[in-house]
């Protein structure tokens, strides 16, 4: 079947009960979408559907198709990274970086959404897990981007 | 048992290698050369350092980078002996030579009373079983990234080896233009004289090899420009654009995928196996049966064409699974073992000093209480897996783990090849907290490569196999008491816990080569509880270890991690007792231990101990010495709807030097959002042998909504580094419970705090 994933058509030979994740990582090898749960737990493997977050590890094939999907690697460019990118640098966010890429993905789909966010947006969109703790440096990062002021001191 | 008898007895244990060690050569770790991967252009100068023609360094790196930064602060320390910067050091994985063996981890193994292991005011004792290990350790070379040990295990090697190179460069540079060493200067990797000679290491490297680096000296930490410095994290930029690789992101020509199903019943056995209709589904290949390999269960794997047909394929097959012989292992039952056991066993007395039981004669009261702490999963985001590929007689793997031997010597057996003919690549890892300490991951993907027609295959569990299959932080139970004067003043502490042992398990699995005869007491389930800063007159810390075979591992902080909520909890409780302020109570008894004492006050006073609190919230406070550092940590909690909910926790911290301030803020921060989310929720049910919890749903995690602010704070020294990586776990537990008994009058003895 074909699906759109980051801007271009792309052929993939799979059926289409196969969740997205699947296609993504194990046939089409577009591994930064990662795998943690799956049972949408997590948020690990978060992308954009129709530009919006939507947790791959449950969706079928058959509920993406000719819709755009956009993954962490088309995110941003080295030439152009995405301000979330260059916001998660300074703040130093990751630390295993595992649950990373679909941290950013909600955090551009919030964005996208609410260009300004208050804590509170940033509470109830955040919903990914990170079993490094880099919570209050995501928080951080999505404030730097934003342009919004950070409400929870840093050390 | 004498402890100094235990020492040697636990040496023993290493066998034939205790046989003769007056005899080794007193080797350094910097290395030759030749154990460094000879590649095109570029110049090896050691063990450790090699230099490329366009001058940049490129570091043999033995340890594994799970988010713990060791692959930012190891650099650092080569980049700062060097005179290069940061970004120029790049990473090669380091081979097997035993240079790159982790010496301080089985150093920490001895069971001194940290305050006998200070700096400069070492016992006899302490420095001769420190030199005994560290020598052994040296012979055995074991590479490990464990114990919070890797800066402190890198920081003289490492920096001498760089050191020495730089010599070697200089040297070469001197004799080519016949000017003294002395009148070089190095910046960014490029020497100059004044006289207007100049070239970079790239340009001196060949000649540097055959010249003697001389007496080489250590810079001074006046002059250091990078150590202490909050240099940004050499991994970050690939973390925040997908190309970061770990375990499950290696992709190689033609691969297969497979997933495992084991037992469900720890330790049982798959029974008959139905896999007709698995095999007819569609890009499902085969079944391979998979013994116990590496302390696992026993079970069977699916390979498919991609992860997600092998999930489904292994779903599909009926299996008849059989419990093991001993019956189904129950986690209520083995808590109550544990109680009688404290009850019955007088356990092995890591600690000694005074007569607690005259003591307790004379006291006015004797305050009495036993905690208890459960089994945890360690539930690291990327699940287990391994990629492998068997051919020719030849073993490759790919694997996300702390311990490159061991999971080579694992391929090696389970494929029936020498381990000379197994390449491991290590991946990074998608975090560990120990449990890639484990190699049974390992041995099920060369299992099932075995039988893959010389196809890469890439093995991954799924969730549910990853929290049924773990090996737990073993259950805890612990007793406590203490002799109290009419005021309130403590002359007696006596503390007896009783847990399974993990290291003798881990030795049988993984480090065989540590295996020995008999299961000695565990220091690493027992640390935390013996080596109390206090000054207490007597005091008496023994404890029992058990054996339920349940799989159980090392758990980020290990024993201290339930054993500093059981003795700061007690603490806590005596205070209250005293009618005391936590932390006056605490800072009274720290008279002689002004380290601690620094720390302490540190937190309390950033937390701005004692000032006003908004109505319905509480401090709790707690402090605990692991792996060479010192945390305390104030915490502010409310309760929402009945709930705790903590709202800010700042850390103070003594880590000797510091490496990178900003990598320590992020280790402190990891380690409140995963102690805390254990002290709140963490608890694994073992039933009939099954695990109850089966995924993040019913096995929650802490989220960014319900986490603390944490502030960081470190204590300036200038002592060697200690470890950051775990201390940050064992106070939590505490220091909430004691703010929860401020709120509700409640004291929580047993974790987690939310039932």
């Amino acid at each position: 079947m074909e699906l759109n994933i980051n801007g271009k058509p792309v052929q993939v030979d799979a059926d289409s009960n196969m969740p997205l994740l699947w296609a993504l990582r194990d046939v089409l090898n577009l591994t930064g979408t990662k795998f943690g749960c799956g049972i949408a737990a997590c948020g690990a493997c978060t992308v954009h559907v129709d530009g919006v977050a939507m947790r791959s590890c449950v969706l079928p094939l058959s509920a993406v198709t000719g819709k755009p999907i956009r993954t962490i690697e088309s995110l941003g460019t080295p030439d152009q990274p995405h301000a979330l990118q260059t916001a998660w640098i300074a703040e130093q966010v990751p630390q295993c970086g595992y649950c990373q890429s679909g941290m950013l993905m909600a955090a551009a789909s919030l964005l996208e959404k609410k260009p300004k966010p208050t804590d509170a947006d940033i509470d109830e969109a955040m919903t990914n897990i990170c079993r490094c703790g880099t919570y209050q440096r995501v928080r951080a990062a999505i404030h730097r981007a934003a342009g919004t002021p950070a409400a929870g001191a840093k050390a | 048992m004498k402890r100094r008898t235990w020492i040697l007895g636990g040496l023993g244990t290493a066998g034939a290698l205790v046989v003769g060690w007056g005899f080794m050569p007193a080797r350094s770790r910097l290395g030759t050369p030749g154990d460094m991967l000879l590649t095109q252009g570029d110049v090896a100068l050691n063990g450790w350092i090699k230099i490329a023609s366009d001058g940049s360094v490129i570091l043999a790196m033995p340890r594994s980078e799970m988010g713990q930064g060791v692959h930012t602060a190891l650099p650092m320390l080569v980049a700062e002996e060097l005179d290069v910067p940061l970004i120029r050091v790049k990473l090669e994985q380091a081979g097997a030579d035993k240079i790159y063996g982790n010496v301080v981890m089985l150093q920490g193994g001895l069971p001194f009373h940290p305050l006998d292991t200070q700096e400069g005011t070492r016992t006899r004792t302490v420095r001769a079983g420190q030199w005994v290990v560290g020598k052994v350790a040296r012979e055995l070379g074991i590479n490990v990234t464990g114990g919070s040990t890797s800066v402190a295990d890198a920081w003289m090697p490492l920096r001498m080896a760089a050191a020495t190179a730089r010599a070697s460069l200089l040297g070469a540079a001197a004799a080519q233009w016949q000017v003294p060493v002395a009148e070089m200067m190095v910046k960014d990797g490029v020497v100059s004289h004044p006289a207007g000679k100049s070239a970079h290491y790239g340009e001196l490297v060949k000649a540097a090899g055959g010249v003697p680096p001389g007496e080489v000296v250590l810079k001074d930490r006046k002059n250091w420009r990078l150590i202490g410095q909050s240099a940004p994290r050499l991994d970050i930029p690939a973390k925040v654009n997908g190309t970061a690789q770990f375990g499950m992101d290696v992709r190689l020509p033609d691969m297969l995928f497979a997933t495992v199903r084991l037992c469900p019943m720890l330790g049982g056995t798959p029974g008959a196996i139905d896999a007709k209709a698995a095999m007819a589904m569609p890009g499902v290949e085969r079944l391979v049966k998979l013994d116990a390999i590496g302390g696992s269960t026993a079970g069977i794997a699916v390979v498919g064409k991609t992860t997600w047909h092998a999930l489904q394929g292994a779903q599909a097959v009926a299996v008849k699974w059989q419990q093991r012989l001993q019956g189904g292992l129950d986690s209520d039952r083995i808590e109550t073992k544990l109680h009688a056991a404290l009850k019955t066993d007088d356990g092995f007395a890591f600690f000694k000093k005074g007569n607690p039981a005259q003591s307790e004669g004379r006291a006015a009261r004797v305050i009495n209480a036993t905690y208890q702490a459960p089994f945890l999963a360690h539930a690291t985001m990327e699940p287990m897996n391994c990629t492998a590929r068997v051919k020719d007689g030849k073993v490759e793997v790919w694997a996300p783990t702390q311990v490159p031997q061991f999971a080579r010597a694992i391929a090696a057996q389970v494929a029936g090849v020498d381990i000379d003919d197994v390449t491991l690549h290590v991946t990074l890892l998608g975090s560990g907290f120990g449990r890639r300490l484990e190699v049974d991951y390992v041995g099920q993907a060369v299992r099932v490569a075995m039988d893959c027609g010389g196809r890469a295959v890439q093995l991954a569990w799924s969730r549910e196999e990853d929290t049924a299959h773990d090996f737990y932080r073993p259950m805890h139970a612990a007793n406590l008491r203490a002799a109290v004067d009419a005021l309130g003043n403590v002359s007696s502490l006596t503390i007896k816990s009783a847990g399974d042992a993990i290291s003798p398990r881990w030795f049988e699995r993984c480090a065989t080569v540590l295996n020995g005869p008999i299961d000695l007491p565990d220091k690493t389930t027992a640390e935390g509880l013996f080596g109390l800063p206090y000054g207490i007159e007597h005091q008496h810390m023994s404890h029992v270890h058990t054996r339920h075979d349940v799989p159980v591992g090392f758990w980020r902080s290990v024993g201290h991690s339930h054993n500093a909520f059981f003795s700061e909890s007690f603490i806590d409780e005596l205070a209250v007792q005293a009618r005391q302020d936590p932390y006056v109570f605490r800072r009274n008894l720290l008279k002689n231990a002004p380290r601690h004492l620094a720390v302490l006050n540190l937190a309390a006073e950033k937390a701005e101990w004692g000032s006003a609190m908004p109505l319905g919230h509480a401090r709790g406070i707690s402090l605990h010495e692991s792996f060479g550092s010192i945390v305390a940590q104030a915490v502010d909690v409310s309760l929402v709807e009945g709930k705790p909910r903590v709202h800010r926790v700042i850390c103070a911290i003594d880590c000797g030097t510091v490496v990178n301030p900003n990598i320590v803020a992020q280790q402190m921060e990891s380690a409140v959002i995963f102690g805390l989310t254990a002290a709140l929720y963490g608890k694994v049910d073992i039933k009939d042998g099954v695990v109850a919890q089966t995924n993040f749903n019913n096995y929650p995690m802490l989220t960014l909504a319900q986490s603390p602010v944490v502030q960081t704070h470190i204590a300036p020294s200038t002592r060697s580094p200690g470890g950051v990586g775990e201390p940050g776990v064992p106070p939590i537990a505490s220091a909430v419970a004691s703010a929860l008994f401020s709120l509700t009058g409640k004291r929580h003895r047993a974790l987690p705090l939310v039932a």
